[in-house]
């Protein structure tokens, strides 16, 4: 198994940094303590995944989970903010709008001009 | 034509009376003898009119390459399902190949309907056996939710088909595709009447699907199993595209004033779904996304109802079945060895399994319209026929096949090159029967470059 030491470039948090040690109320420090015992078994239980010999498949990460799951289900997430309306209608309203706008006009106008006799078709598209 | 219908009804008694250790072995020689069968529906001895089998089905350059799709599909399901079903028990393997044998059933009845109502009870016959696909052998808890989208919105689109179909028969006497078109519904422009032209698209733009109505998709085609994922981006999508072919003919002279919202839902659809595309981290939902971009690209050259739109509907259609069913068999191999979806999570496949990388290559490349596959040939088709319509369309049509190139090209650089991450300790070599499955879906595209006639249906 791989040996557990602290990373050596790693910062200690302030509680358990021995030169500020001293400046702390023992509340802190008990609960500086006592969440660095938290992180230290998830690492144990991350570290004997990573190094069993009979794993065969992917490590569960949970934070990727909720990520994925987030990513996948974004409807119950969605607030209405002002930003999120804005572009919900830059970009689900008004194109729609506009571009209705657009290819009635020009095909209106080529109708016109195809009764009047007037289009020219430049191009031999089949069509 | 009964020597295809026949058979594959008598498959599912093959199913159930094979000894179980054949019946994989059975069930695809017996499957890839009905689909070679199935390419004599491609002999088109004359260039028009319909190929009668009995009074109730028939089949004509529009549908043969629907049908030849439909029937060479199901062997390629039963290579791909074989393996996640292994650790099942007996009977609902035997269930499971029932029901990917019943839906080719239906879906052949449907497209070889000579009536409406047929295709209609068909179309709806189809839904079944895909919701019990998605709902009992997906693989997460969200299949139950996909199921619900999925049967729901194709339902509520199409029960206004059933009133609009029942109105024109008691007007009119009779559905039959022969007197559609000498019999259109003399279509004034009464509310009514507008109601009635929305009551029959509205099932096919759904189940295309059309960009506003698409939610189903990305649900369903995600929470499938391989073999559920395949049939529904092959060749249930295509129902809908072949539905509005069909009933197009009687919705004239309505279309040329009603259909823009359509158009321009379809062709805002391909720029936002291949947009959405861009930022995903599923990979069988890029996939999905992928499917609505291009099927709104059919809706819009079967929307503008000229020669050209059909054609490059019909080649899209079948082109597109091919490519999207490759690229789901893609991902089930990245699933079936990661068992998870994040794209992510496996990257730098082409270290590891290269001859892999060579299939996601090609499917990538006949996803962005590489010329000469059919792919490029419909969507140029369909971007010229829209370009005649209106100047304007380019524009959308122009950005849409950007944005298609760099997603596809997008996913392809993501799965397969890069390095490989550090958590993946046990990659299982690419199978044969991976590599068979992928070429079968592969060779017919690339063999359609030589001979586009078999799939261009009856307009060009």
């Amino acid at each position: 198994m791989a040996d557990y030491r602290e990373a050596p470039l790693a910062t200690r948090p302030k509680t358990l940094d021995p030169n500020e040690y001293f400046n702390l109320s023992p509340e802190q420090r008990r609960a500086e303590e006592s969440r660095a015992a938290l992180r230290a078994g998830l690492k144990r239980q991350y570290q004997l995944q990573l190094n069993d010999p009979h794993r065969k498949e992917l490590i569960e990460d949970p934070a990727l989970t909720r990520w994925v799951y987030a990513r996948a289900n974004p409807y119950p997430l969605f607030r209405a903010t002002k930003k999120t309306s804005l572009l919900g209608v830059m970009f689900g309203v008004v194109p729609l709008f506009a571009l209705y706008y657009v290819f009635k006009t020009d095909r209106d106008n080529k109708e016109e001009k195809i009764k009047a006799g007037t289009l020219e078709r430049s191009f031999s598209l089949a069509s | 034509m009964l020597k295809i219908l026949i058979p594959s009804m008598f498959m599912l008694l093959t199913t159930w009376t094979s000894p179980f250790k054949q019946l994989w072995s059975t069930i695809l020689m017996y499957s890839f003898l009905v689909a070679t069968l199935s390419l004599t529906w491609l002999a088109m001895p004359t260039d028009t009119g319909w190929f009668y089998i009995n009074n109730y089905m028939a089949y004509d350059p529009l549908s043969s390459p629907l049908l030849v799709l439909t029937c060479w599909l199901l062997p390629l399901m039963i290579i791909a399902s074989q393996n996640h079903l292994a650790v099942e028990p007996e009977n609902r393997q035997r269930t499971y190949i029932s029901l990917l044998i019943s839906l080719q059933i239906f879906l052949i009845l449907a497209f070889s309907a000579t009536e409406m109502i047929m295709f209609y009870v068909m179309f709806e016959a189809t839904l079944i056996p895909t919701l019990i696909i998605i709902t009992r052998w997906g693989n997460q808890m969200e299949r139950l939710n996909a199921g619900t989208y999925f049967l729901f919105y194709t339902l509520a689109g199409s029960l206004p088909l059933l009133v609009a179909l029942l109105i024109y028969h008691s007007s009119m006497g009779s559905l039959s595709y022969l007197s559609l078109t000498s019999l259109p519904l003399t279509c004034s422009n009464l509310y009514a009447n507008k109601l009635w032209w929305m009551a029959c698209l509205l099932a096919f733009l759904v189940k295309m699907p059309l960009y506003g109505v698409h939610l189903w998709l990305p649900k369903a085609h995600v929470e499938a199993p391989i073999a559920g994922s395949m049939v529904l981006a092959a060749v249930l999508l295509k129902l809908g595209g072949y539905g509005m072919m069909r009933i197009m003919i009687i919705l004239d002279p309505l279309t040329k004033e009603l259909s823009y919202p359509f158009i321009i839902l379809a062709l805002w659809g391909v720029i936002m779904t291949g947009s959405i595309c861009l930022r995903q981290t599923d990979l069988k939902s890029l996939i999905a996304y992928s499917s609505v971009s291009h099927m709104g690209l059919v809706a819009a050259g079967i929307l503008i109802q000229t020669p050209w739109g059909f054609t490059g509907a019909l080649i899209l259609m079948i082109a597109h079945g091919l490519t999207s069913s490759a690229l789901f068999c893609l991902a089930n191999t990245n699933y079936e060895r990661t068992h998870s979806r994040t794209i992510i999570l496996a990257r730098g496949l082409q270290m590891v399994l290269p001859l892999m990388a060579t299939w996601w290559f090609l499917a990538s490349l006949a996803n962005l319209a590489l010329p000469p596959l059919p792919n490029l040939m419909g969507e140029i088709m369909i971007i010229t026929s829209l370009f005649n319509w209106s100047f304007y369309t380019l524009i959308l049509t122009g950005l849409g096949t950007l944005i298609t190139a760099s997603y596809s090209l997008y996913m392809f650089l993501l799965t397969q090159r890069g390095p490989i991450p550090h958590h993946l300790i046990l990659l299982e070599p690419s199978h044969t029967r991976e590599h068979l499955l992928l070429a079968l879906h592969l060779l017919p595209l690339l063999l359609l470059i030589a001979k586009p006639e078999l799939v261009w249906g009856w307009t060009a």
